[in-house]
């Protein structure tokens, strides 16, 4: 088990590896760098060797394999460098966001679960039925539905009845609880629906299938009560698949959220991609898909390690 | 003669037309369909139908709410919202299906060589897969855009782009097991070459796969075009798209003229149900074992 852990974990690193290095050349194909962005295109007149200065400040007229280096000797010592846009450094450009957009993300799983573990099982036991048709309708409507369009009919309605807005500055859950839950539900509700529509789909149908197992009927032949079988029989065992879903989902949610942070006006990751992406600064993007892929790639890991404890059966050979 | 009719009566009884079986099994996706159908005529006769000019302004007629002359109301340029919507289905239409296609034919074709040649090509291939797929589908597209710029060839690559390494996925593991049947064997034993071999035998058989991806992409690449648009890096003002007619003025006076907001967000949201419900009827007709 512990070298299970151990080897999958030192796997992760050939990988982000190759992450770095595609995250490091795709950037540097984007036309156009930070320099003529911020000078030339200003419509300023400036000199040619201002802008040669510049981008010696910034490291850019060395070559690539030496800025390469520089990055990656940064990263190993968990540097990752200062923004070239705003010259701080860019684990505090991200530090600052990531608490939001991860109380977010965790907001919008937890709203996800708790409506799609229930509705999902309900509409499994109760397939056929006017129960499962609406339930589908819901999940089905859920993924079609643009989390943004939803964020704007959530302003439209808060505008409408309540003539009040969520407030625009992140407070941090341990300064003020009542801010910052009034300021993030709502984003959280208008991602959490969409989210919950996918696992509600997945706990359908991986109920539906457990339900058909030998163990059930068993279950069922000896007298146990109906709450019993599902909890303790079904729902377990069903629970894998879901987990999956859940846990790849809520990695894309870190940086998913782009568009409905637009919406609500968060200052987030995935406003910071936009940004970073337009100034064309490119340590801080590194730094950001780095981030993202990181997390994507450690919640495959987590979700791994769960599979083992939901179900003893898999072992880590 | 009664009696020679009664057979062919009761052949049509238990085997009707394929169409009219999908109907009859799946009703849901029949009404998926039909919502296609009907927004391909609008995308194609969206000049016939708009009562105005999408794109001119009309600075004598901001804001007007929905009911006579506008029948859902003017945005705050002045322009009819129901002609935008209806030329907007023209530009959903023509990004999802073209990068729908490009990108489920090109993931499809690497997933199949990939799955024929395994050993080190399906080794690079498949762990360039998995970094491409380590990211959000949106984020992706957003960065792609920025290398190639905005405009809408360009967005339809960045979507394409960014289905490949998933349609991939999906017909690698469909190709893998084609590859071990007979007559693939066959073809090699009278000495068909490896392209003959992929184009003529395997390409053919993965064609249920890729369809359901097709019709799966083709909700997610209007959603997506939606979302790029809203974010301003995808198709650019004064074209007429529905995530565009969300951007920007649509936010600002939400309260002022909610219509601007609630039409365009209802197409989007109409136009991605129909093709979802009907990728998942279709899905259950070619190949149950897809599901996903």
């Amino acid at each position: 088990m512990t070298r299970y852990v151990t080897t999958r974990f030192l796997l992760m690193i050939p990988t982000l590896l190759t992450v770095a290095v595609l995250i490091f050349l795709l950037v540097r194909v984007v036309p156009g760098d930070i320099v003529e962005l911020r000078l030339v295109s200003g419509g300023s007149y400036v000199t040619r060797e201002v802008v040669e200065a510049e981008r010696a400040r910034l490291g850019l007229n060395k070559p690539l394999g030496a800025q390469f280096v520089d990055w990656m000797t940064g990263l190993i010592r968990l540097d990752f460098g200062t923004s070239m846009w705003s010259g701080a450094p860019v684990s505090q450009e991200i530090g600052l966001r990531l608490q939001l957009s991860l109380e977010l993300a965790l907001l919008a799983t937890v709203i996800a679960t708790a409506l799609a573990i229930p509705l999902g099982t309900l509409a499994a036991v109760r397939r056929g039925t006017w129960v499962d048709q609406a339930v589908q309708v819901f999940s089905v409507a859920g993924l079609a539905v643009p989390s943004f369009w939803l964020g704007i009919l959530v302003i439209l309605f808060l505008l409408g009845t309540l003539h009040w807005l969520p407030p625009l500055t992140f407070t941090p859950l341990w300064v003020d609880p009542v801010a910052n839950l009034s300021q993030l539900i709502w984003p959280a509700l208008a991602v959490g629906y969409r989210y919950s529509a996918v696992a509600s789909r997945m706990t359908r149908s991986a109920v539906l299938e457990v339900l058909r197992e030998d163990y059930v009927r068993t279950a069922w032949s000896k007298g146990l009560a109906e709450r019993v079988i599902l909890r303790k029989h079904a729902l377990r065992n069903a629970l894998l698949p879901v987990t999956t879903v859940i846990g790849l989902e809520f990695a894309f949610l870190i940086g998913g959220l782009v568009v409905t942070e637009q919406v609500f006006n968060l200052n987030g990751i995935g406003k910071l991609i936009v940004e970073a992406i337009s100034h064309r600064d490119y340590t801080l993007i590194q730094g950001l898909m780095m981030v993202v892929a990181a997390g994507y790639i450690l919640a495959n890991f987590v979700v791994d390690l769960i599979y083992g404890w939901l179900d003893p059966r898999i072992s880590y050979g | 003669m009664a009696e020679a009719a009664l057979p062919a009566r009761i052949g049509l009884a238990f085997r009707p037309h394929p169409i009219r079986r999908f109907l009859r099994r799946y009703p849901l996706g029949a009404a998926g369909a039909a919502v296609i159908v009907l927004m391909l005529l609008v995308g194609v006769f969206s000049a016939r139908l708009a009562p105005y000019d999408p794109v001119a302004a009309d600075f004598g007629a901001q804001f007007r709410p929905p009911g006579g002359a506008y029948w859902f109301g003017t945005d705050a340029y002045g322009r009819d919202v129901l002609s935008r919507l209806l030329y907007g289905a023209r530009t959903a239409l023509v990004i999802g299906f073209s990068s729908s296609i490009v990108g489920a034919t090109i993931g499809a074709i690497v997933g199949v060589i990939s799955a024929y040649f395994r050993g080190a090509t399906d080794l690079v291939l498949q762990r360039l897969v998995d970094i491409l797929i380590s990211f959000p589908i949106i984020i992706l597209a957003m960065a792609i855009v920025a290398i190639l710029g905005s405009g809408t060839v360009n967005l339809i690559l960045a979507i394409a782009l960014s289905f490949i390494p998933r349609a991939e996925r999906v017909v690698r593991s469909s190709a893998l097991a084609i590859r071990e049947t007979v007559y693939v064997d066959a073809a090699r034993a009278i000495g068909a070459g490896h392209w003959r071999i992929i184009f003529r035998h395997m390409v053919p058989n993965v064609v249920a796969p890729y369809l359901v991806m097709l019709t799966a992409f083709l909700g997610q690449a209007i959603l997506l075009e939606a979302s790029l648009s809203f974010l301003g890096l995808g198709v650019s003002e004064p074209t007429p798209a529905w995530g565009l007619m969300l951007r920007g003025a649509a936010v600002d006076f939400v309260q002022r003229a909610p219509w601007m907001a609630i039409f365009p967000g209802l197409a989007i949201s109409l136009a991605v149900l129909a093709f979802n419900v009907f990728g998942d009827a279709l899905r259950d007709a070619l190949d149950p074992r897809l599901r996903m």
